[in-house]
């Protein structure tokens, strides 16, 4: 077995409980059932969690698949910096919601769910890993079509002087019959 | 784009869905129905409701899916079932090529199916509480047994299934193979306590419907309509002979469940004991970019279109097999480590022989009549894996005067940094090349020119991309008197 990555795991699982959260959270508060408060709570942390896990992280080795328009969820757990980049203290936090949760009938699957999730979270914390955030790569172009934008400063060169020069000793050589016949202006 | 009917209908229409959502349908209806205006569970149903109909429904569906979604994963029946004589028609081995898409719907109803089924429970469970019946004591959730064991291994199925599903997306497939596999490979323990699921005996059905037809007036109660009146004697028919009696389910779960658990189980053994017959490895040949040919040759085994190998790592004139692999993560490097070490090692390294055998005059027997090869690369190099096989066949059919048997079409997608294969023996492939991407409405368009009025049959291996705009070009109705049946492969 090579290096496995777990959080990857541990980031479908923690957005799966959270939805079961919220499934939970929506039946117990539906049904007015005993301890409704729980189920109210769940929802909202539900709702918390899902947001929380929505962008996946970047894979260390190969390509990374991004979840579809994650890039605004990306900025925003991007913006808490050390909080959401350590996998300890999301363990931490996943395992303090679901603490509350695992006090009414209708909400106690999506604590489990949430609970074997802070663990592979930690699993992956202590295995090192880290949450990188999935950003566009910055097309670096090749300034192929900068060169053509600006004309040339310089004549192209000419040939010696001296291959210039009108040869003075021969002037029948030299000489050309013009094609147009060259009148002057008085004519 | 406009739909044509009859290229729908040889790609969508013949899928096992229809049939499977109709079973589902028809299922989870009945039992609705049997629950809510079944006789015998008229007691039961006034104390619980629409959550006892909605419960007992998803479980029906629940028993199908479980026991459904096994049998396309015996793969070693289902390439027996492709190969015989009796199944030999296109549509049953197109079906029999989709087996994987059919787990996967049936997990995924399983998943679904779950969540209604522990919702409607939780209901009940306030219900039995909320309706505690007095006057029929027996049918009430008996306080151990009847809550405890449903329970506790609902809990448990619910976190194996979580754990199923969470490790299968296709992120963790592809870059984890092992957690989707090992936790796959829970699903017998959920097989064991699914089948227990039941045991307890929470639902009871009435016994005594004949003598105690539901709704007939006690001894000592009155009809509410014939207040203060003496009882006719038409009504002593609504008079209850005896008390209702109960008796509880017995759990049925293993019987949708065990035949297909036990031949899957079957099939597992039977992949065990070929998997122990050693594997000689003829021939190892290094491609560019970074792709490796293996070719093995096994006792009694001969490679056929469908298979699927799983490799584990540790000349006469046979038939080999083999598989190319790209070396991309760890067990590829390693597997190529063993079979090629790297240069600077003082080790022996026999010599290995290549062999290759390609059919001699056997064209005539197969249906096809011509293939168009469209092979898409990012870099010209990947064209060597199999520039060896192309050429060779494209001058055997040449020699045997079918020159337009096999249509070569080769694409390079980088336009950057361009090359060619200058090799003179690989002038066939050269010739074919083309660069930058496939227009595949122009081949397309070339293909159904060349051959009117036939059946066309697609097959795609490659990125969802290109996947998704042939599926539609397949579909849409531009190519008048000829199909195009869309087939796709994904290794993932």
């Amino acid at each position: 077995m090579g290096k496995i990555e777990w959080a990857m795991w541990a980031n479908e699982q923690a957005l799966a409980a959270g939805l079961i959260l919220l499934t939970g959270g929506i039946v117990g508060v539906g049904g007015m059932f005993r301890g409704w408060e729980f189920a109210a709570y769940s929802i909202a942390a539900g709702v918390f969690v899902c947001l929380l896990e929505y962008p996946r992280g970047k894979k260390n080795k190969g390509t990374s698949v991004e979840r579809t328009g994650q890039y605004c969820f990306t900025v925003c757990v991007k913006a808490f910096g050390p909080l959401t980049r350590n996998y300890y203290v999301r363990a931490f936090i996943h395992a303090a919601i679901a603490v509350p949760a695992g006090f009414m009938l209708a909400t106690v699957l999506g604590c489990v769910c949430l609970g074997i999730a802070s663990l592979i979270y930690l699993g992956a914390a202590i295995s090192g890993e880290k949450w990188e955030p999935i950003l566009p790569r910055t097309e670096t172009r090749k300034a192929v079509g900068e060169s053509i934008k600006q004309p040339p400063q310089n004549p192209p060169p000419r040939p010696p002087a001296e291959m210039r020069r009108k040869r003075a000793e021969d002037l029948e050589g030299a000489a050309y019959d013009n094609p147009i016949k060259v009148s002057t202006n008085d004519e | 784009m406009v739909l044509s009917f009859k290229s729908w209908f040889a790609n969508e229409g013949g899928k096992h869905f229809i049939l499977w959502l109709g079973a589902n349908a028809w299922l989870f209806l009945r039992t609705f129905l049997t629950y809510s205006t079944g006789q015998q569970y008229y007691y039961l149903y006034k104390m619980l409701g629409l959550g006892l109909c909605i419960s007992r429904a998803s479980a029906s569906v629940l028993n199908l899916n479980c026991s459904l979604v096994l049998l396309p994963m015996c793969r070693s029946l289902l390439t027996c079932l492709r190969g015989t004589h009796t199944l030999s028609s296109r549509g049953t081995r197109r079906l029999l090529d989709k087996s994987k898409t059919f787990h996967v719907a049936c997990g995924i109803a399983i998943c679904i199916f779950s969540v209604v089924h522990v919702s409607a429970h939780l209901v009940n469970v306030v219900n039995f509480s909320a309706f505690y019946s007095e006057d029929l004591p027996a049918l009430n959730l008996a306080r151990y047994l009847g809550e405890v064991i449903p329970g506790i291994t609902g809990v448990l199925l619910v976190v194996i299934l979580f754990l199923m599903f969470t490790a299968s997306s296709y992120c963790i497939r592809l870059s984890n193979y092992e957690i989707f596999w090992y936790t796959h490979n829970l699903f017998i323990v959920f097989y064991i306590i699914l089948m227990v699921h039941m045991v307890g005996g929470a639902l009871k059905y009435q016994t005594n419907v004949d003598t105690h037809p539901p709704g007939c007036l006690r001894p000592n109660q009155s009809s509410p309509e014939l207040q203060g009146e003496e009882l006719e004697p038409g009504n002593e028919e609504r008079r209850c002979k005896e008390e209702a009696r109960f008796h509880p389910h017995y759990p049925q779960t293993w019987m949708w469940v065990s035949g297909p658990l036990c031949l899957y189980c079957a099939e597992r053994f039977y992949r065990y004991i070929r998997s122990s017959d050693p594997v000689t490895i003829v021939t190892v040949i290094r491609h560019p970019s970074e792709v490796i040919e293996v070719r093995m040759l096994k006792r009694d085994f001969k490679a056929h279109p469908g298979q699927v190998v799983t490799v584990r790592c540790p000349t006469e004139e046979k038939e080999t097999f083999g598989v190319h692999m790209r070396v991309v993560g760890d067990w590829t490097e390693r597997f190529t480590e063993l079979l090629l070490p790297k240069t600077g090692v003082e080790l022996e390294i026999l010599p290995m022989v290549q062999q290759r055998r390609y059919p001699n005059d056997g064209w005539k027997q197969f249906r096809l009549r011509r293939l168009y090869f469209v092979w898409v690369c990012r870099e010209l190099q990947s064209f060597y894996w199999f520039s060896e096989l192309l050429c060779a066949l494209h001058h055997k059919l040449w020699q045997e005067n079918r020159p337009d048997y096999l249509n070569l079409k080769l694409f390079v997608s980088q336009t950057e940094d361009l090359q060619s294969m200058s090799e003179e023996k690989y002038r066939p492939l050269s010739s074919r090349l083309s660069i930058g991407r496939p227009r595949w409405k122009l081949l397309f368009d070339e293909i159904s020119n060349a051959n009117r009025q036939k059946h066309v049959g697609v097959f795609c291996c490659g990125p969802k991309g290109i996947s998704r705009t042939l599926h539609k070009l397949c579909n849409s109705g531009r190519y008048t008197g000829v199909t195009f049946e869309f087939n796709k492969e994904s290794f993932s």
